[in-house]
């Protein structure tokens, strides 16, 4: 969002409460989502629940394509429309939630550099796992992202989608790197991660803030979603604490006994 | 005995020991690295600076040793941080940024590169470096411009403030010792302070926060202290006359030189359309030449 859009939006929506109906859109759980797209959507639902905010999930095939960013997940609050993790989190704290306020600015600076760890690493990892690996894009990605389109658009978009993603590989360095590597820079990621969490409940004192709600969505959707092979998972669960991590945020805010969003043909439906 | 291996930067230039990002950080992690190489020669080329080490490849983390576990997750983090926020406004301020591109950064590669890849790489480079910012920004229309730029400087300040607050009023990011953290913070932010960009709302914003900029001071001295004195020095005769002085020998030269072959040119089109034409007199003694020459008239008349 530019500069003018992004203050003009945090006015309008200073302006007025949460409403009820708020909609959180993204495409089919099913048989269409992604890990990527899944991990971020459920890291903004969690966002919303850790604030206390109603909203209602619905799932679009061409979520995509409404998204004002072209990138799910997206909310639609009131009048407004606002998509990824970062201007959600500004629009909320706009009408007046937020997570962060207790921090100081040594620590503020911290959590907004973990942030972009994980979207660094976790999110480009997901990325790369997703469309540059063969294996995994001929015969989970492909199949799944165009599973709402005939042919021949469903071929066109998919492969439109993959070349986009390796496009932006190559310029961010990461398109010579081979799947090991990846799995060892997602090693790196989580033992960073851990070592921050340590033995704490959250990262930051006893609160949780939008860094906890981003971590759990990626982590939580690694541990349960069915790849290729088990690799990814595997790297996740050798760091304890962020099993534990994820089994406890997964208890407090969602506890309901048929769990939303988690069970669907491409997730293994439970943390192990 | 491990054969020397060989590092390839981008030479020194505009007050740095490098003019490249990537290869700046590498330079200060070298030097940091507690397994210290001796740099046994330094070669000039045409654009790179060959150092060569005898013994092993510098790791990547050498100078981390002594960083605990969570230091080293907050240097993973910081890094993140630093190429999504500020080095999408590295590039744009200059690359994309037209006056900024012209005038300093195409100008340095012209004049640093042999002919005749001086006409042709910085524009292919600028190109290459455009695409790269339209997908980290994962925006495909993203053209220079006002809102382009007040957006991309907009976050880089938001780092640079974050970056700043975590420093705070330490001498290295980790304590007294420095650290690859150190190494790439300097590495992005010291082409921000050293390189005189025309055009930079950014650089104005950086020079205000003064740990930062101690901080840079202090990485060049310790480890490049002969471009710390070259830098310091600039500032001295000021921007506008040091820039004059450079330029005015090859000025000079190339205005006599345009002028040359202007000349040249006029004075061939000249001869070879017959406007001005070269007459061979040969030259005979005196007394029958003047003889011979009157006959002639007389005959002529006749």
């Amino acid at each position: 969002m530019s500069l003018a859009a992004e203050a003009f939006v945090s006015q309008i929506a200073a302006a007025e409460p949460w409403p009820e109906n708020a909609t959180l859109y993204q495409p089919l759980k099913e048989d269409q989502i992604l890990l990527s797209d899944s991990a971020s959507s459920l890291a903004v639902q969690t966002f919303l629940r850790m604030c206390g905010l109603p909203v209602e999930v619905s799932c679009r095939a061409n979520a995509e394509y409404m998204s004002p960013s072209g990138k799910v997940p997206f909310i639609h609050v009131g009048n407004q429309v606002v998509s990824e993790l970062g201007p959600i989190v500004q629009f909320t704290k706009a009408k007046g939630h937020a997570l962060s306020d207790g921090l100081d600015d040594v620590q503020r600076a911290e959590m907004k550099a973990y942030m972009e760890l994980v979207n660094n690493m976790l999110l480009t990892a997901e990325l790369y796992i997703q469309w540059c690996d063969d294996s995994t894009s001929a015969e989970i990605s492909r199949p799944r992202y165009s599973s709402p389109y005939s042919w021949p658009l469903n071929h066109v978009l998919a492969y439109q989608k993959q070349w986009e993603v390796r496009r932006k590989m190559n310029a961010i360095g990461w398109s010579g790197k081979s799947l090991e590597q990846v799995y060892e820079d997602v090693s790196q990621c989580c033992q960073a991660l851990s070592q921050r969490l340590g033995t704490q409940p959250f990262f930051f004192n006893k609160q949780p803030t939008e860094l906890d709600a981003l971590v759990f969505g990626h982590l939580f959707t690694i541990l349960t979603t069915q790849l290729t092979n088990d690799e990814l998972a595997e790297k996740v669960k050798s760091y304890t604490n962020l099993l534990s991590f994820c089994h406890r945020i997964e208890q407090t805010y969602f506890k309901e006994p048929e769990r939303e969003g988690q069970s669907s043909r491409h997730s293994k439906g439970a943390l192990p | 005995m491990a054969a020397p291996s060989e590092l390839f930067c981008w030479k020194s230039g505009l007050g740095l020991p490098s003019v490249n990002t990537d290869c700046l950080i590498v330079l200060v992690v070298q030097f940091e690295s507690k397994h210290r190489h001796m740099l046994a020669s330094l070669e000039h080329r045409s654009k790179f600076t060959r150092f060569r080490t005898p013994g092993e490849a510098p790791q990547k983390y050498n100078a981390d040793y002594d960083l605990s576990a969570k230091e080293g997750a907050d240097t993973l983090a910081f890094i993140s941080l630093l190429e999504e926020r500020l080095l999408p406004a590295l590039i744009y301020a200059l690359w994309i940024d037209p006056k900024n591109y012209v005038e300093v950064t195409r100008r340095w590669h012209g004049e640093n590169m042999s002919f005749p890849f001086n006409f042709f790489l910085p524009g292919r480079m600028q190109n290459r470096q455009l695409e790269r910012l339209r997908l980290i920004r994962g925006n495909d229309t993203l053209e220079a411009g006002e809102e382009t730029e007040k957006e991309l400087y907009h976050d880089a300040l938001e780092c640079l403030n974050l970056l700043s607050q975590r420093l705070g009023s330490n001498k290295f990011f980790f304590g007294d010792s420095p650290s690859s953290l150190d190494a790439y913070v300097f590495g992005h932010i010291a082409p921000l302070l050293k390189i005189r960009l025309p055009n930079c709302r950014l650089q104005q914003s950086l020079k205000n926060l003064d740990n930062l900029n101690t901080f840079c001071s202090n990485i060049l001295n310790l480890y490049f202290p002969s471009e710390s004195d070259e830098g310091s020095s600039h500032p001295v005769s000021g921007v506008q006359q040091s820039d004059d002085a450079d330029n005015q020998p090859y000025k000079r030269r190339k205005q006599l030189l345009s002028v040359l072959v202007a000349v040249a040119a006029m004075l061939s089109y000249a001869l070879l359309t017959g406007i001005v034409a070269i007459e061979h007199v040969h030259e005979e003694p005196v007394g029958r030449t003047s003889l011979r020459g009157s006959s002639h008239d007389e005959e002529e008349e006749v």
